[in-house]
């Protein structure tokens, strides 16, 4: 061995010994929160949801900008009142395990998610399906109990991913831990805290640039803040506003903002008084500052809301303005009869933010002497005080302040479940009980087309209407906000607070 | 000896029994509705029935309790509703980074607490004991919390000597061990300080050292040996609430542990787990008494088990 080859061993071996000097290119994700699960079909939080996508796909999904496109399928049409849906598969697609993806493989997967006695938590995706017909390999044909014109929206929800048909038989209910599908990755590991998948050299697109994808959950957000400056991870996606300036000041980082589908406001109850009347309703809304509102409890990275729906979302129209005006709100207030304001309670789950909000709420309010006791009730408090309440006339709630995410990143999703009169809980999700037969014309309008122009002027009736109507004091739209080394490019956080590493890669 | 052992943990029966019983009627009354939070933000009332069914949780409580009874006895802690994992799997791969988590910080927070302690106890009211002292009351003051973040400044980011968190090599240890004993450490100096300087007015101290036994022997001997009782105790206690997991060491260095689990199964109301992990936890403490006492014979002879 000449001198030479003796350093460059050394040199080589020295480099195997210091830590962050890894050849091999593994993407790093630190996340806040643990995975509850791998089967898509039955898992209901974003993170889990978003990550599943890494080894799932569906026959549609979702770009950087939340925009619907085609995945496993080509493309697709429809009858003029949406109860059938045609769709044309991509051809030459195999899942992880070797099993073709054609028709027969669509049907097995909708046919599973949608029969009741399988009890899968997304079942309502697709539940208006009767009949799923296999029309050749490549077709399939969708009947519809019903008219749904958000059909093809909510198949690319990831709740609609496609699992492999020999690994949905051969593992049954314990395919969430042994997931099979058609993505950019293969699942390799999931332990406590972390999921580990290696890249799909076999994939039907370009093969991914990285090697593999590791999502780890760490709990604190300084430690994820410290992983990102000793390299230890390269993503940090929804990360908090207060570290911005630490990631601003370090020239291998970056911090990218970008708005959301996620809108907050503070829900009246329309059933009580003095929610009932229209002009109280209307009048709060003109009491709130919406641009301190972002100031305040967002480091001003937020939007306030224009509508009844974030402008990220598919048929958003801008429906109106209610500018901040205490002389005007409170002369609303004496017109209603409530010239001496009134004392109610605001519900919110308890958080830091959200007290943050309530509070501000309290304080903007106290303007036009309304007075507000701040509730922050624990979440599981929530869940059974708000949401699993027997019928609507039990109903405590006055008012509660929370956000909103269409996972759809449809309309039909961000108003049905909110703005509906049948929605309300225990039903689904409209805790201001708001109840408006034109509005509700307008939604069931939307769905019984599939046609998107006609699907427009419905939801902008009833986005119109419905802020008129002012069920909830509109806030604002936050911003996403991750961070991640200089080197890795190909990430986006998605509106809906997921992301997207399958185009992930690192600068030489 | 062995049939006082044996007494003992046939003793232990009843208790469990009890807690099992108590730690059930416990999540069951917590309010929240844990249908509703496993199907999620944004389940219908149609997708929250399936999950309560799905999960059991449509039958009446005394026949979930039967059920969980009987399978507990013959060792199914049942399915996590969160992640329908099974629990015994959820728990296991947490256990066992816990249990060298606390034993790593043990070891090295009652050796050095009980060095400080002594050493504070015979220098009493003289710089050693000042310093040793300070350290003490600093130990038990630190908040863990800002503690961590700040070794994970200076040792990962700064110096990047060590790993932020995580659950690996021995260099993975060395942070949240530290900062999991220095609290352990601090009393264990306090409490030795004092049981130290209380035997050191007994007469046996006082006669052995008018006879001439050399001051060393005085100390490690005669007086730790005594003040050893209280200490075990002390230990146990300490063993004991360690193994429950620490929420914020957890926390901060991503330590996979099951103090976390205990709290992400609390507000998720996962029923099963939380009833596993509670039950666990009341055994152990049952069996570190047990050592406890076990470790008292050995303290002192005088001591003895019928």
């Amino acid at each position: 061995m000449n001198m030479k080859s003796l350093l460059v061993s050394t040199a080589l071996g020295l480099a195997m010994l210091v830590p962050g000097t890894v050849l091999a290119k593994d993407l790093t994700v630190a996340i806040q929160n643990n995975l509850t699960g791998l089967d898509p079909t039955n898992v209901n939080d974003t993170l889990s949801q978003t990550s599943l996508r890494l080894i799932y796909q569906g026959l549609f999904g979702f770009d950087k900008d939340m925009k619907l496109v085609p995945l496993l399928a080509e493309d697709y049409d429809s009858n003029a009142d949406a109860t059938e849906f045609t769709i044309r598969l991509r051809h030459n697609v195999t899942f992880h395990d070797g099993t073709a993806f054609d028709a027969e493989a669509v049907k097995v997967n909708l046919d599973r998610l949608r029969d009741p006695a399988n009890n899968l938590s997304r079942r309502s995706l697709v539940s208006m399906i009767s009949d799923v017909q296999v029309v050749d390999d490549h077709t399939v044909k969708l009947i519809l109990s019903q008219p749904f014109g958000a059909m093809i929206a909510s198949l690319a929800h990831p709740g609609a991913m496609m699992i492999s048909p020999a690994a949905l038989k051969e593992y049954g209910s314990e395919i969430g831990r042994h997931p099979v599908g058609t993505g950019p990755f293969v699942f390799d590991r999931w332990s406590a805290d972390t999921l580990e998948v290696k890249r799909n050299d076999a994939y039907w697109k370009e093969p991914a640039k990285v090697d593999g994808v590791i999502i780890r959950s760490v709990p604190e957000s300084g430690a994820r803040m410290a992983m990102l400056q000793t390299g230890e991870a390269q993503f940090v996606p929804n990360f908090p506003p207060e570290l911005m300036k630490v990631v601003e000041n370090n020239p291998k980082l970056e911090v990218t903002t970008s708005p959301s589908i996620v809108e907050y406001y503070v829900s009246l109850n329309n059933n009580k008084a003095p929610f009932d009347n229209k002009l109280v309703r209307q009048a709060l809304n003109h009491a709130v500052d919406k641009d301190a509102f972002c100031k305040i409890v967002f480091s001003g990275l937020c939007t306030p809301a224009d509508s009844i729906i974030p402008s990220g979302l598919a048929f958003h129209v801008t429906a109106g303005e209610y500018a901040y005006d205490v002389e005007k709100a409170k002369a609303l207030l004496a017109e209603a009869g409530y010239a001496d304001g009134f004392t109610a309670d605001i519900w919110a789950n308890s958080n830091t933010e959200s007290l943050r909000a309530m509070q501000f709420i309290q304080q903007q309010l106290a303007q036009v002497n309304v007075t507000l006791n701040v509730v922050p009730l624990e979440a599981g408090v929530a869940a059974q005080r708000i949401w699993s309440i027997e019928s609507a006339d039990k109903a405590e709630v006055q008012m509660y302040y929370g956000g909103w995410s269409s996972s759809t990143g449809d309309a039909d999703w961000g108003i049905r479940p909110l703005l509906l009169s049948e929605s309300a809980p225990p039903a689904m999700f409209n805790v201001a009980y708001f109840k408006d037969a034109d509005v509700d014309a307008a939604i069931n309008g939307a769905i019984g087309t599939a046609n998107p122009e006609e699907r427009a002027g419905f939801y902008a009736t009833a986005q119109e209407l419905a802020w008129e109507g002012a069920p909830w004091i509109f806030l604002g739209v936050a911003d996403l906000i991750s961070a991640q080394t200089s080197d890795l490019s190909g990430v986006h956080m998605l509106p809906d607070r997921g992301f997207l590493l399958e185009d992930a890669a690192f600068a030489e | 000896m062995l049939s006082y052992l044996i007494k003992r943990l046939l003793g232990a029966i009843p208790v469990v029994l009890m807690v099992t019983l108590a730690v059930f009627a416990f999540v069951h009354l917590l309010p929240g509705d844990p249908a509703r939070l496993v199907a999620g933000p944004e389940a219908t009332a149609q997708d929250v029935e399936a999950v309560r069914t799905a999960l059991g949780l449509d039958k009446p409580l005394p026949q979930q309790f039967a059920t969980y009874l009987s399978n507990t006895v013959q060792g199914d802690f049942g399915t996590s509703l969160k992640t329908r994992r099974p629990v015994a799997e959820e728990i296991g791969m947490r256990l066992m980074p816990t249990i060298w988590l606390t034993v790593f910080a043990m070891v090295w927070a009652v050796a050095v607490g009980l060095l400080i302690g002594v050493i504070s106890a015979v220098r009493r009211g003289r710089w050693p004991d000042y310093t040793g002292m300070i350290v003490a009351v600093s130990g038990i003051s630190f908040p863990p919390f800002w503690l961590g973040l700040l070794l994970i400044n200076l040792f990962s980011v700064r110096l990047g000597w060590l790993p932020t968190g995580g659950y690996g090599t021995w260099q993975h240890f060395i942070m949240p061990s530290f900062t999991l004993g220095l609290g352990v450490a601090a009393v264990m100096a306090r409490f030795t300080r004092s049981a130290f300087i209380e035997i050191a007015r007994e007469d046996y101290v006082r006669t052995a050292r008018a006879k001439g036994v050399p001051e060393r022997r005085v100390i490690w001997r005669h007086s730790l040996r005594n003040a050893l009782i209280p200490i075990i105790t002390m230990v146990g206690l300490q063993f004991g609430f360690l193994l429950g997991g620490s929420i914020v060491v957890e926390s901060v260095f991503s330590w996979p542990g099951v103090g976390r689990l205990l709290v992400d199964s609390v507000s998720y109301r996962d029923y099963p787990v939380i009833q596993a992990l509670v039950l666990m936890f009341s055994l152990q403490f049952i069996l570190i008494n047990l050592l406890v006492d076990v470790l008292y014979v050995f303290a002192n002879p005088e001591i003895r088990y019928k």
